[in-house]
């Protein structure tokens, strides 16, 4: 399938910087970390987003100041536990937070000039659907089951690029096609409660890229499938983005999935950002301690591993009341005094790759094994 | 944020001990029911519902304890009183009859084409000069008029409304036919209240005139002293003396069309009421509970045969055999009623818990906690009384308190259609039904006991919404 | 979906036979039993019932007699009045009343959806709390206070006018229709408008209605295509009930604005214990409604892909 065939659809959008994807860098690219490629400007750029959720117990401080930058035809993987605020990261950039009891307090997401958080629609157009598309974890539940799959799609061609109902449906059997869904035709007719959960993650793939979106949110897409499929969406999300040059986010607490994708890493903890790099650096380089408790739970391939799985004592901070100093205090095994009452600084530990650590300050003594120390420079 | 920003202490990159770091979860655990309670109580409209179910249930039980008033006693000079303050009524005289006035009739006008006496009288001929004899009071009303010229007779009406929008009368009250006679002395069910009066002359054919003539009469309630003893007013008539002003007893809702105290009917009317609306739930709950339970947990055949019969008396139209039950068990001298109905309704009603309980107890069943119960040696006596009985209890609570409100319309519809208790018992329902006759004229009569039924529906309805949040698991951590 | 229709027929009919039977025990067991015809004046009627029930026959005898007259569609005869067939009595009077019950079903309907959809949508403000306060009371009050609130205040509002702005009572023209209707559907309307707006509020943010938002859909499409045909479904399932409810407050209301309906002849033959015309409207009655039920599930698998394709 070339490229080609994604964009009959409909004329690419104006400024559409996704033409310039190296189709190769799977093969050549990983190995070092060519400087440049960060100067690239970034496709979408999230600033200091904070999230708020009113409950009964009091105010969940959900995303507390999360910054990052997506880069075009690039894949940024999001890690973290469950309940770290990940999801709410992306979802507030969506618009998808119930509100209330949400409340995004400040932050901006810039994309190509607009601030997708406080503007959706663009010259009458919604982002939403045309520039980012999304797909969601649980695929079962995420389709409207009163509606054919194929009109759940056409219904986006038909909003987003005034398609004719016929248009937007031969369209919407192309687009199973290309997400190999067999018997396209047949399946556009068809409710999703006949669909498997793989299948149905495939249609839900077609639906967020109809409009060939500058991005793909993909909120932990594989979650709810079997191991077996699992492989194949990661196949087919890396061969659309090889096709499209779109970028993707990544929304994983899987590391073996974003060794498989990402080209940069995010890794969350209690609503912040604690560590991010290249997804190179953040496996071999490791400067956080709780990336390096993530990497020892993470079951490898190497059968002669001497520890077998380490888990990550204890459980995240309570979010009513988050820490004053460092959130991961509680749980790391090198804590200092100062971690308990001082926010850690963040330090650039090599170009581009920052960790949010007072064990990466030049003062502090400790040594840890298999911790990458950088310069110790503030960032 | 720089480096420089902080200053540093010794200790500050000293490592520390994993034992101090491990932070206290900062909300205490609680139990179901305590956490049911809490949520119970911050729904203000649920608390609230609460309060006036126990109020009602003061109403009811003390009620009648602390208003000694005898609902079936009909005080026959407070027909239908509204409610108000205190009735007086001033001593008189015993009544003396009154012979009435007479006039001579006058002819019909000069220059009248019939030869009969009256066959010329104009079509719109009105009587004038309408008058009272004497201050009206509920004793009697006495009234006289001019004589209409060619009138064979008069035609008198009472109304309770000003008959000036619509022209309409009122109740004929008399028909007088001799055309000398030109009083009337009403003393037809007399009350304190306003009266229209009206006259119709009748011409020679003994048809209404056209023309009428109204009178607004305000009476005042007497009573002579001798009544008064009788009635048990007042203990002794030689201690009144004639001008004396005495209370009549206190119906503070008024009284209903036989001059019973709406009060004390209320009363004893929440009595069958809320008795048939607390007691049905309860048993059709409990026969529910048994059959669905032992559905679920026999399993297999049985439960399908007893499930297949349970569809069969949902499919039952509920009120149409209420009705039908109502007449096979409750044909009888000296029934109340109340025992046919409740009878009625535990066959009708206890499917719908039926299935409940069934649901419930299969699920719970399949539970991995029980399976864990089962695995640590748990019995099964301790299975249904530490997991299956907590569980569903909260369940079946608000189902009984949704059946309450329901109950309460059923016999509220069948007492209405004169298929509930029977008369003279009072229930809100077949107060509602007696009200609805004198609805028109008597509005307090139909609204009393629409608003306390509406009043309990309601109550129990919001009690059983805020039951249902408080104890539905899956709203637990919402909100 | 045939087989699905065929089983739910087959189980219609059995269901009906279990009405007509229950309806026949039931009537038999009425104290000093009535269809021994003891309580009859009238030599013609008693000749009339005895012929027609065979109620000098063992009981058994009766009931298969009774069933055979039913199946037929035979409803019996009058108890109370000489040679008036319980069927003439249906055809006469329950256009009337079927009338009155499709307005009612149809108001009670669309409002319930409109309503709940709206206050789920403004959820806790202004216009859902005065709408629910409404749904409350309408819930709370009882139908016959309903209808007398309403006769009365009619009453009152052509007295202000001075001219008759909508009848008081009565049947015949569409002006008569108007009022009872919205009396009958009320209490209905307030349930489906609760049912209506608390699937709606489980809708409003589900998945799936998150999946149309990501695709940038304008709200009014998202709101029709999405929200409200998922929401609707749940309130689709309790029409049969719904329509059940209606009929039976129909009684009332036909007793209170003297429409001649075949709820208010039902009320009277109970009233006057006619006990043949009260077994044949009840099993009619309860054919209609079990019938109905089963139309509503049929149309509700039409409607839901998930049950028209099992």
């Amino acid at each position: 399938m070339s490229e080609r065939t994604v964009r009959d659809g409909g004329a690419p959008l104006p400024g559409n910087p996704r033409g310039d994807a190296s189709p190769d860098r799977r093969d050549g690219g990983d190995s070092d970390i060519a400087p440049q490629r960060h100067d690239e400007p970034a496709l979408l750029a999230v600033d200091d987003l904070h999230v708020e959720f009113d409950t009964y117990g009091g105010v969940v401080k959900a995303v507390r100041g999360v910054s990052f930058s997506v880069r075009p035809g690039k894949t940024l993987a999001i890690v973290g536990e469950s309940g770290c605020g990940k999801s709410v990261t992306v979802q507030s950039i969506m618009g998808l937070i119930p509100m209330p009891p949400g409340r995004i307090t400040s932050g901006t997401a810039m994309l190509d000039g607009i601030d997708v958080i406080h503007q959706k629609v663009v010259e009458g157009e919604d982002i939403r659907g045309s520039r980012i598309g999304m797909i969601f974890q649980d695929p079962m539940s995420s389709m409207n089951p009163t509606m054919t799959v194929g009109d759940q799609i056409a219904e986006t061609l038909e909003v987003h690029r005034g398609y004719t109902r016929s248009q937007a449906y031969a369209r919407a059997v192309e687009l199973l096609g290309m997400t190999h869904i067999p018997e396209p035709a047949e399946r556009a007719k068809q409710y999703p409660f006949v669909f498997s959960g793989g299948m149905l993650q495939r249609a839900i793939i077609a639906m967020a890229i109809a409009c060939e979106p500058d991005i793909l949110i993909a909120d932990e897409p594989t979650t709810a499938l079997d191991v077996t499929i699992q492989a194949q969406i990661l196949d087919l999300l890396d061969e659309l983005q090889a096709t499209t040059g779109m970028a993707i986010i990544l929304i994983t607490h899987n590391l073996g999935v974003v060794a498989r994708l990402a080209d940069d890493v995010a890794v969350m903890y209690a609503g912040q950002i604690v560590e991010k790099g290249s997804s190179e650096e953040l496996f071999h380089q490791c400067a956080h301690p709780y990336t390096l408790g993530l990497r020892a739970a993470m079951p490898g391939n190497d059968p002669h591993r001497e520890q077998g799985l380490q888990a990550i004592e204890g459980t995240p901070p309570d979010m009513f009341d988050p820490p004053r100093g460092c959130s991961y205090f509680a749980r790391c095994p090198h804590a200092m005094r100062l971690c308990e009452d001082r926010l850690p600084e963040r330090f650039e530990v090599s170009p581009h790759h920052y960790a949010s650590c007072w064990l990466q300050h030049p003062a502090s003594p400790v040594e840890v094994p298999g911790l990458y120390r950088g310069e110790g420079e503030a960032a | 944020m720089s480096t420089a920003a902080f200053e540093f202490g010794p200790g500050d990159f000293e490592r520390v001990a994993i034992e101090r770091r491990t932070q206290t979860l900062s909300r205490p655990s609680v139990s179901y029911w305590q956490d049911a309670w809490r949520r119970l109580k911050d729904n203000r409209r649920a608390l609230i519902s609460l309060w006036i179910v126990i109020a009602l249930a003061f109403f009811t039980l003390a009620g009648p304890l602390l208003w000694r008033v005898d609902p079936a006693a009909q005080d026959l000079d407070q027909v239908s009183q509204a409610p108000g303050l205190p009735q007086v009524a001033v001593i008189v005289e015993p009544y003396v009859p009154w012979a009435g006035l007479r006039a001579t009739p006058l002819a019909a006008p000069a220059g009248g084409p019939g030869a009969a006496a009256g066959a010329g009288m104009p079509t719109d001929a009105a009587p004038t000069g309408l008058r009272l004899v004497e201050p009206a009071t509920t004793q009697a009303v006495r009234l006289a008029w001019d004589p209409v010229p060619g009138a064979t007779g008069y035609q008198l009406y009472r109304n309770i409304y000003d008959t000036e929008p619509d022209g309409a009368l009122g109740l004929p009250v008399a028909e007088i036919l001799d055309p000398a006679q030109v009083s009337f002395e009403d003393r037809l069910d007399l009350e304190a209240v306003p009266y229209w009066y009206s006259v119709v002359a009748l011409d020679a054919n003994g048809a209404e005139a056209d023309g009428y003539v109204t009178l607004r009469v305000e009476t005042s309630r007497v009573i002579s002293a001798a009544e008064a003893e009788t009635l048990g007013w007042i203990d002794d008539a030689a201690a009144v003396a004639i001008g004396d002003e005495i209370v009549l007893p206190y119906h503070p809702l008024g009284t209903d069309y036989l001059g019973r105290d709406m009060l004390s009917r209320l009363m004893y009317g929440a009595r069958v009421s809320l008795f048939i609306g607390v007691v049905a739930p309860l048993l059709f709950v409990v026969v529910g509970i048994v059959y669905g339970s032992a559905a679920g947990f026999i399993g297999g055949r049985v439960d399908q045969l007893l499930m297949r019969f349970a569809d069969f008396v949902v499919a039952l139209p509920f009120l149409l055999f209420m009705i039908l039950f109502k007449i096979a068990f409750g044909i009888g001298p000296g029934e109340s009623g109340i025992f046919p109905m409740l009878v009625a309704l535990v066959l009708l009603a206890w499917p719908a818990t039926a299935r409940l309980v069934r649901g419930q107890v299969l699920q719970i069943r399949e539970e991995g906690y029980i399976g864990a119960s089962q695995l640590l040696g748990a019995k099964t006596t301790y299975l249904v009384l530490r997991h299956m009985i907590p569980n569903t209890m909260g369940v079946i609570l608000v189902t009984l308190t949704f059946a309450v409100p329901s109950v309460i319309f059923t016999e509220a519809f069948l007492s209405f259609i004169g298929m509930g208790v029977a008369p003279p018992t009072p229930s809100w329902g077949s107060m509602s039904n007696e009200g609805l006759r004198t609805m028109l004229t008597h509005p307090h009569e139909l609204i009393f006991p629409a608003i306390f039924i509406s009043v309990t529906v309601l109550a129990f309805n919001l009690l059983g919404d805020g039951l249902r949040d408080a104890l539905d698991v899956r709203m637990r951590g919402q909100e | 979906m045939f087989r699905y229709t065929v089983k739910r027929l087959i189980q219609g009919v059995i269901t009906v036979w279990f009405i007509a039977t229950a309806t026949f025990i039931a009537m038999h067991s009425v104290p000093g039993d009535p269809l021994s015809g003891e309580r009859l004046t009238n030599e013609e009627i008693r000749a009339n019932l005895e012929a027609r029930y065979g109620l000098d026959r063992p009981l058994f005898e009766q009931y298969l007699i009774y069933m055979g007259n039913m199946t037929r569609g035979d409803f019996g005869i009058s108890f109370t009045q000489q040679n008036r067939r319980v069927n003439d009595i249906i055809r006469e009077h329950f256009p009337v009343s079927a009338t009155l019950g499709i307005l009612a079903v149809v108001f009670a309907a669309l409002g319930g959806i409109l309503w709940g959809a709206l206050t789920a949508l403004f959820r806790n403000r202004l216009p859902d709390v005065v709408i629910m306060f409404l749904v409350i009371l309408g819930i709370s009050v009882p139908s016959f206070v309903v209808a007398g609130l309403s006769q009365l205040g009619l009453t009152s509002l052509n007295a202000l006018f001075g001219v008759s702005i909508l009848p008081v009572a009565g049947w015949g023209t569409l002006l008569h229709m108007i009022v009872p209707s919205l009396v009958l559907g009320l209490g209905t309307m307030a349930f489906l408008t609760r049912l209506m707006r608390s699937s709606m509020l489980e809708i409003i943010n589900a998945d799936f209605v998150r999946t149309a938002r990501s695709k940038g859909l304008p709200p009014t499409r998202i709101f029709l295509k999405h929200q409200l045909r998922n929401a609707i479904l749940p309130v689709i399932t309790v029409l049969g009930p719904a329509i059940a409810a209606i009929t039976t407050g129909g009684f009332v209301v036909e007793l209170v604005f003297a429409i001649p309906g075949l709820g208010r002849y039902f009320v009277q033959a109970v009233q006057q214990l006619d006990y043949t015309v009260i077994m044949g409207t009840t099993v009619f009655y309860g054919a209609f409604l079990v019938f109905m039920v089963i139309l509503v599930d049929l149309v509700y698998g039409f409607i839901d892909p998930r049950v028209r394709l099992e």
